[in-house]
C-alpha cells in the first residue's frame, strides 16, 4: 500500500470529504442534470416510499373515520339531550298555552258574577266510585267556606263540602248527595238535579205533564241562594214515563267534564267593589 | 463484502423510513434524523473505510430523497463521520452522556452549516431556524441517540451472534 496503515484513516476521510465538497460546490453553483445514480435512487425509493405513504394515509383515514364516528356518537347524545329538552321546553309552553285559554275564559266567567271569585287550582280528585270530591288549593284564608259554589268555564262544578286554612274539597254535581235547584232551559220546569254517580245526574220532580226533550239544557234556578242563576248544570239525556208516579225520570249529563277539570272558581257571597 | 452489498439497500430503506413514518411524529416542526445517529455510530464503532463509505452513501441518499442542493448532507455526514471518529480515539465513547451531547452537539453543528451555507450561497437568511429548529432537534436527538446507540450495537453484533462458541479447555 501507498499510505502507511497509520495515515490510512486520514486519507480517506479527507478523499471523502474532498469529493463532497467538490460535489457541492458544483451543485450549489448550478443546477445540474439528474444523474444515472440519482435516478436509481429516487426509481427504488419511490415505490417504496408510495406504499408507505399509500399505508399510512389508509391508517390515517381509518383514523380519522374512527374519530369522526366517535365524534358523531357524541353529537347524536348531545343532539339527543337537546332534543328532549326541547321537547320538555315546547311541553310547557304548549301547557302554559293551554292554561291560559283555560284561565282566560275562567277570567270571562269570573267578570260576568257580581260576587268575588277565587279562582283556585285542583290538587286531588277523589277516585272512588262513592263519593265523587275533589281537592282545591284555595281554603278559608282565601274567603272560601262550605256551601260556596264552585264552578268552571263549562257549568257548575259542585259545592264546597269542606274547607281549611288553604285546601276544600268540592262536592261534585254527580255524587249521589249533591242536590240543586235547576231547571229546564226551554220550558222554565223547575226540579231537583241530584247526582247519580258515574251515570251523571238525574233531574227530579218535574211533573209528568211537562214536555222534556232530550237536548234541553238544564241551568240553575237561583233559588236555593247558593248557585246564581242561570248557570249550565247540564243537558237532558233522555226522560222516561214509564215509571209510575206524578213525576218523569229525566237524565242528565253534567256540563262539566270532571276528569279534565284543572282550574275552577269558587263563588263568595261577598259583593265585588264597583269599580 | 456482504456488508458492501446490504448496506446501500438498508440504508435508503432507513432514508425512505425517516423522511416518510419518522417526519409523521415531529409534527412538520424538526426531523428524527436517525440517519445522523448512525453516521455517529460509524464515527464510534467502524473504521474509516467501512464508516466513511456508510456515511457517504446515506448522506447521498438523503441528498436524492430530501435535500435541495444536492451533496450537502454527503458533505455534512463526512464531515461529522471524521469528527466522530477523532473523538471516538480520544474518550471512552460508550458512556450515554457522552453520546448524547455529542449527538446534541453534531445536530447543532449540521444546522449551523446549513444555516450558514444558506447565508453565503444564497443570500438567504434563517438564522431563526437554529433556536426554533435545531436546538429543539438537538434535544430530541442526544435523548434518543443513547437508545439507538444500543440497538445498532446489537444490530451490528447479530450477524455474528451464531459464531459465539464457549472457550475450549486447553
Amino acid at each position: 500500500m501507498l499510505i502507511p496503515r497509520k495515515y490510512r484513516s486520514i486519507a480517506v476521510a479527507a478523499v471523502l470529504l474532498i469529493i463532497s465538497l467538490t460535489v457541492l460546490s458544483f451543485s450549489a453553483i448550478r443546477l445540474s442534470e439528474t444523474g444515472f445514480l440519482r435516478k436509481m435512487v429516487l426509481e427504488a425509493a419511490a415505490p417504496v416510499e408510495d406504499t408507505i405513504n399509500i399505508s399510512l394515509q389508509n391508517l390515517h383515514d381509518v383514523w380519522k373515520r374512527y374519530l369522526f364516528l366517535v365524534g358523531l356518537d357524541d353529537e347524536n347524545r348531545r343532539l339527543r339531550k337537546r332534543n328532549a329538552g326541547l321537547t320538555e321546553q315546547l311541553n310547557r309552553y304548549r301547557e302554559g298555552s293551554l292554561e291560559a285559554m283555560r284561565l282566560r275564559k275562567l277570567l270571562e266567567l269570573r267578570e260576568s258574577f257580581p260576587q268575588r271569585a277565587v279562582a283556585a287550582r285542583v290538587i286531588d280528585r277523589n277516585r272512588s266510585s262513592l263519593f265523587k270530591t275533589l281537592l282545591i288549593n284555595k281554603g278559608t284564608a282565601d274567603g272560601l267556606r262550605v256551601g260556596l259554589a264552585v264552578l268552571s268555564d263549562q257549568g257548575v262544578v259542585g259545592r264546597i263540602i269542606e274547607t281549611s286554612w288553604h285546601a276544600s274539597r268540592v262536592l261534585l254535581l254527580i255524587d249521589g248527595n249533591s242536590n240543586i235547584d235547576g231547571l229546564i232551559q226551554r220550558s222554565r220546569a223547575q226540579g231537583i238535579l241530584q247526582g247519580a254517580g258515574s251515570a251523571g245526574c238525574s233531574l227530579k220532580y218535574i211533573s209528568r205533564a211537562e214536555e222534556v226533550l232530550a237536548g234541553d239544557v238544564v241551568i240553575s234556578s237561583g233559588l236555593s241562594g247558593v248557585l246564581p242563576k242561570g248557570l249550565l248544570l247540564g243537558v237532558v239525556t233522555g226522560a222516561s214515563r214509564k215509571e209510575g208516579g206524578l213525576f218523569q225520570k229525566i237524565d242528565v249529563a253534567p256540563a262539566v267534564d270532571f276528569e279534565k277539570l284543572e282550574e275552577v272558581l269558587a263563588l263568595t257571597t261577598d259583593m265585588k267593589p264597583k269599580p | 463484502m456482504i456488508y458492501y452489498l446490504l448496506l446501500p439497500l438498508l440504508l435508503l430503506f432507513l432514508v425512505v423510513v425517516q423522511t416518510t413514518i419518522l417526519d409523521l411524529f415531529s409534527l412538520g416542526w424538526i426531523s428524527i434524523e436517525i440517519s445522523l445517529i448512525v453516521v455517529i455510530y460509524a464515527g464510534f464503532h467502524l473504521d474509516a473505510l467501512r464508516g466513511g463509505i456508510l456515511s457517504l452513501v446515506i448522506g447521498f441518499f438523503l441528498d436524492c430523497l430530501t435535500s435541495a442542493i444536492f451533496g450537502l448532507y454527503t458533505f455534512l455526514y463526512i464531515l461529522i463521520f471524521c469528527l466522530a471518529m477523532i473523538v471516538a480515539g480520544r474518550v471512552y465513547g460508550e458512556k450515554p452522556t457522552l453520546i448524547a451531547s455529542f449527538t446534541g452537539f453534531c445536530t447543532l453543528l449540521e444546522g449551523l452549516v446549513i444555516v450558514l451555507f444558506y447565508r453565503f450561497v444564497f443570500s438567504a437568511d434563517i438564522l431563526y431556524a437554529l433556536p426554533e429548529v435545531f436546538l429543539p432537534q438537538a434535544v430530541v436527538m442526544g435523548l434518543l441517540s443513547p437508545l439507538l446507540f444500543r440497538l445498532l450495537h446489537r444490530f451490528e453484533v447479530f450477524p455474528h451472534a451464531a459464531d459465539t462458541r464457549p472457550a475450549r479447555r486447553i
